[in-house]
């Protein structure tokens, strides 16, 4: 019996090998998607851990050799890990100081550097020469000793540095810790109190938030594209199990046949889909989509994923099968059908309304409070949503069916209208890969535009966006929290060295005012966000310098925000600020919230000032950044939000495009009888056309402005709930897509006509 | 014999004695009694009552709509009658499990209806080997059974094409064939030649009402067509769902 299935399966002619092709290329498909989505999540993780050695010890700015649960009091290694930057790049650098020959050693060095060595990652020894000295190089003192190994690199392409220095040096600095071991594995979570250093990576949650965005928004689609392809053909597949249950096969035996076809569909794809992965994986792991690319071999799956798939698919395809077959009832005279089919019931919006009502209930009560609750809490919410709109998808045809029956005078229109009628879950088959594509485009253009209002946007004057800040104050929440010890006043040589870098155009100091904040109207503040940390400047240095805003007339003391980059938006060359009641000889006395160095913008000006500075103070609490890179900084998460969904919506509507052409033409392929009977009977090509567009019209259309208006509705309840954000209109280019995406559906229908005129030919209705 | 083929006829069970009416004819091999089937509304039978005896070709005549291939797919076991009991040599069809009736059908009954039945994904010759390979039979064994049949049938050359590159007269041979190969006790004819011109019908025909005397196979005959009807022993009219009439053929061939 396995070999007349085998026999059928690879025997069956042109249409049986297209669906046999179809099927096994949207099971690859699946698979390669879904073995992507799996090693990708091992990646992540793997290169979250990757990162856990950097984030060793705690790095407490006001407490000196306070260090975090690594550490102890007979630790006999000092660390100090900040972070630095270079034209645009992030940098981690160690700085360790080894106080016996048992210190711990990071992670891919053969030892600890000693006072006046280091090693650096291959990617960095290539950039390091590309450079002046005095732009990289001059930052790091001492002889490179050798290279980091890959276990010490987060990302084949990670800048690090592990700098050795004396444990005189480092004992007595902000953030240096006594470690005896590395962290092998990456925080739970990271936050200002506890033991997170540099926090690279996604994180665990950003793991679970990648797992849960590929699973809803691209297995579902592929999900759905499988179905339909496993239904194409089904009319002839049933009329022949008809004629095999006639001379005498059993129900058992038509089970095991079809389980035979869809299992050899499965493994084929599955193999396909393993192949897929294995191609793809190398280009896949250079997508720096977590900002960094991932090693390869990382990008990989264990024993039991790969059992788990090469094993789980086939098995749930014959599975799948043998269940679909118990639905059809195929009797020795054909399918069993009823003569009216009962119509979809109201039941099938209920998943629907429970999704939204999930959303809702957090919406109204507030979220939970730990990062898991909430995951489960959305998650849920939105794949009940999506499950349910694929659930209501038929019974919302048919009640846009009905609504166009009223109208239906056209043959055409009728004949699409009883079809639809009598099977509205086949014609929202068609469409429901594109419904929920849809569907996930609205909500990731709806919350990405909402979040867009956190980015931030203010645009300055050149000035303001080329100068270097170092920033020595730690400012949180509107307040400044605490002061590095580095925050005197600088010296004179360090002030000198700036203005002879050539490019520099002035250096302007700003001096705490501590616990003041300021308040403007210009600021803009969206609500219930605090007023910035207040600082103090010398009107005669701002003056001298021009680009950052000027003082009232006669003030000699003004006060301005205590980090540049949260002054009022605008040309600052023009703004005034709020003069002082200082005076400047108590200003001087003030510790330094930031240092602020005006450059002309070309990079080599603004590397130098920054090695100047990074070498003048190794442990400021933040490294010097311009303020226009500090703007590229801050909206980078957000690139990558809206460059993730743009992946996401391309490949759903790309799925979604290709489960509708399937359907299409499939359906075209079961009914070529009756619609050359049509044409022999006098019904004309454009008659048919007109019912072909109606029936993936009709649902489309009906069920797109639900999915729609629906995924406005979630979004607005999540952004409410999770951001505590107003939902903010997408733009017209969202608009735009969105009717270009329908319109693409529709060409896609459109480009089968020629299909319909080849195959509703004369002959057919003769030979079928 | 089949000589070991799974799907050849076993040595058949006592009959039930179960007879026709009329004296002489042979022991009643399969029978139906006040049938009743209706479908949703549609009653189809109303208390249909018919009996075959062993060898005979019994023609079920009767306009559209009257309930006679229901009749038929009451008798073959492929519906199950609402009222009503269906015997087949000596044992109660209709009450039997579906996969003891698909048994059945594989093992001890043939068929040919009007078109459609042919697995469009086999050749000719394993259309015709399908009941021997679904009863568990080799494919080398099934092909030498079904290969004769091709020569006495009159399809010579036709064992390696599918069903779209035969004419309808070959297709309903090739069916007559595969209804034959497994040696059935009873042969069920839905409309046969209902597709075909005179000449292949007539040629269908023949060939079925010599391969079956030839085998001792008894035919339960659908036709509205009384040239058709002609072929059988004895004809029966089925009429509003009922068997409203009885009357017997005259020579069971036309010359």
């Amino acid at each position: 019996m396995i070999r007349l299935g085998l026999r059928l399966t690879v025997s069956g002619g042109r249409e049986a090998l297209v669906r046999l092709v179809i099927l096994t290329a949207a099971v690859g498909l699946g698979v390669g998607l879904l073995l992507t989505a799996v090693s990708a999540t091992n990646a992540v993780s793997a290169q979250n851990d990757r990162y856990a050695w950097l984030d060793t010890g705690a790095p407490s700015p006001s407490q000196p050799g306070a260090g975090g649960g690594q550490n102890g009091p007979a630790a006999p290694l000092w660390a100090l890990v900040t972070t630095d930057y270079f034209n645009g790049q992030t940098i981690y650098r160690a700085d360790v100081a080894a106080t016996g020959p048992a210190a711990p050693v990071p992670p891919g060095l053969p030892r600890d550097p000693g006072p006046g060595q280091y090693y650096i990652s291959p990617a960095l020894s290539a950039l390091l020469p590309t450079a002046p000295a005095g732009e990289l190089a001059g930052r790091y003192p001492g002889h490179q000793a050798g290279l980091i190994g890959q276990a010490g690199l987060p990302s084949p392409s990670s800048l690090v540095i592990v700098v050795g220095r004396s444990a005189a040096q480092l004992e007595h600095l902000p953030g240096a810790t006594e470690v005896t071991s590395f962290n092998t594995t990456s925080p739970a979570a990271c936050n200002p109190n506890n033991n997170c250093v540099i926090r690279g990576g996604l994180g665990s949650n950003g793991t679970d938030f990648v797992l849960s965005v590929v699973a809803l928004a691209l297995l579902l689609p592929v999900l759905i594209f499988i179905g339909t392809a496993t239904r194409l053909s089904a009319a002839r597949r049933e009329q022949r199990f008809a004629a095999m249950r006639l001379v005498g096969a059993t129900p058992r035996q038509i089970s095991l046949i079809a389980a035979i076809e869809s299992t050899v569909a499965a493994v084929a794809g599955t193999a396909i889909g393993f192949g897929l992965f294995f191609v793809l994986r190398l280009p896949l792991a250079a997508i720096p989509f977590t900002g960094q690319p991932f090693f390869p071999a990382e990008l990989s799956l264990s024993l039991a994923d790969i059992v788990l798939v090469a094993v789980g698919v086939p098995a749930a395809a014959a599975v799948v099968a043998r269940w679909a077959l118990r639905r059809v009832n195929i009797s020795p005279l054909g399918v069993t059908r009823r003569v009216t089919p009962l119509p979809p019931r109201a039941w099938r919006v209920i998943p629907l309304l429970a999704g939204l009502a999930d959303l809702g209930f957090f919406a109204v009560h507030g979220k939970p409070a730990s990062n898991s609750g909430q995951d489960a809490a959305f998650t849920v919410g939105f794949a009940l949503i999506m499950i349910g709109l694929v659930v209501a998808g038929p019974w919302l045809t048919m009640a846009g069916t009905r609504l166009l029956a009223r109208h239906a005078s056209r043959p055409g229109t009728l004949i699409a209208v009883r079809r639809l009628g009598d099977d509205p879950r086949a014609a929202f088959r068609a469409v429901s890969g594109l419904i929920l594509a849809l569907f996930i485009f609205t909500v990731t253009a709806a919350l990405i535009t909402t979040q867009d209002t956190k980015r931030v946007s203010a645009d300055y004057n050149a000035a303001v966006r080329n100068t270097l800040v170092d920033q020595f104050s730690n400012v949180a929440r509107g307040v400044i929290r605490s002061q590095t010890a580095s925050a005197s006043l600088p010296p004179g040589a360090v002030l000198t060295r700036l203005r002879q870098i050539p490019g520099v155009q002035g250096i302007v100091e700003f001096h705490t005012d501590p616990g003041q904040t300021i308040s403007l109207p210009q600021l803009a503040l969206p609500p219930g966000f605090p007023p910035p940390a207040a600082a103090l400047v010398s009107c005669a240095q701002l003056a001298a310098t021009p680009g950052l805003g000027r003082c009232p007339a006669g003030a000699a003391v003004a006060e301005t925000t205590a980090f540049l980059g949260e002054a009022p938006s605008g040309n600052l060359a023009a703004f005034t600020w709020p003069a002082a009641d200082v005076p400047v000889t108590r200003v001087d006395s003030l510790p330094l919230a930031s240092l602020n160095v005006v450059t002309n913008g070309s990079q080599g000006t603004v590397e130098q000032a920054r090695t100047v500075l990074e070498n003048a103070y190794p442990t400021g609490s933040g490294t010097p950044y311009t303020v226009g890179e500090d703007r590229t900084k801050g909206n980078a998460a957000l690139d990558a939000y809206q460059q993730l969904a743009d992946v996401i919506m391309l490949t759903s509507l790309t799925i979604a495009g290709c489960t509708l052409a399937v359907s299409v033409a499939g359906g075209l392929a079961e009914r070529k009888r009756p619609f050359s009977l049509l044409r022999l009977t006098g019904a004309q090509l454009r008659l048919l056309r007109h019912v072909i567009v109606l029936e993936s019209a009709v649902p489309l259309l009906a069920v797109a402005a639900v999915a729609i208006g629906i995924g406005f509705g979630a979004s607005a309840l999540y952004s409410t709930m999770e951001m505590q954000l107003t939902l903010v209109s997408p733009s017209a280019a969202y608009y735009a897509l969105t009717a270009v995406g329908i319109v693409l559906a529709l060409a896609v229908i459109l480009a089968t006509f020629p299909l319909l005129r080849r195959i509703t030919g004369p002959e057919t209705a003769r030979s079928e | 014999m089949t000589g070991g083929i799974p799907g050849g006829r076993p040595p058949g069970p006592a009959l039930t004695g179960h007879e026709v009416a009329a004296a002489g004819t042979p022991p009643t091999i399969i029978e139906a009694r006040d049938v009743v089937k209706s479908f949703g509304q549609t009653p189809a039978l109303r208390g249909a009552s018919i009996a075959a005896g062993a060898g005979e070709i019994v023609a079920i005549m009767g306009p559209s709509g009257s309930g006679k291939s229901t009749l038929l797919h009451c008798l073959a076991g492929i519906l199950a009658p609402d009222e009503g009991e269906v015997w087949f040599a000596g044992q109660r069809l209709d009450t039997l499990p579906e996969t003891r009736r698909s048994e059945i059908r594989r093992d001890r009954f043939g068929f040919v209806f009007q078109s459609g039945q042919l697995v469009p994904e086999l050749t000719a010759e394993e259309n015709v080997a399908l009941p021997l390979l679904l009863g568990g039979a080799r494919r080398a064994a099934a092909l030498k059974e079904a290969r004769p049949w091709f020569g006495r049938l009159g399809l010579d050359g036709m064992e390696r094409r599918r069903s779209g590159e035969l004419s309808g007269g070959q297709a309903q041979r090739v069916a007559l064939a595969r209804g034959m190969v497994a040696r059935p006790e009873v042969l069920f004819a839905d409309e046969p030649t209902g597709s075909l011109d005179s000449v292949s019908g007539e040629l269908v025909m023949s060939l079925m009402t010599r391969a079956t005397r030839e085998q001792g196979t008894t035919v339960i005959l659908v036709t509205h067509d009384a040239r058709v009807a002609a072929y059988a022993d004895r004809e029966v009219v089925v009429r509003d769902g009922t068997v409203s009439a009885l009357a017997v053929a005259s020579s069971g061939a036309p010359q």
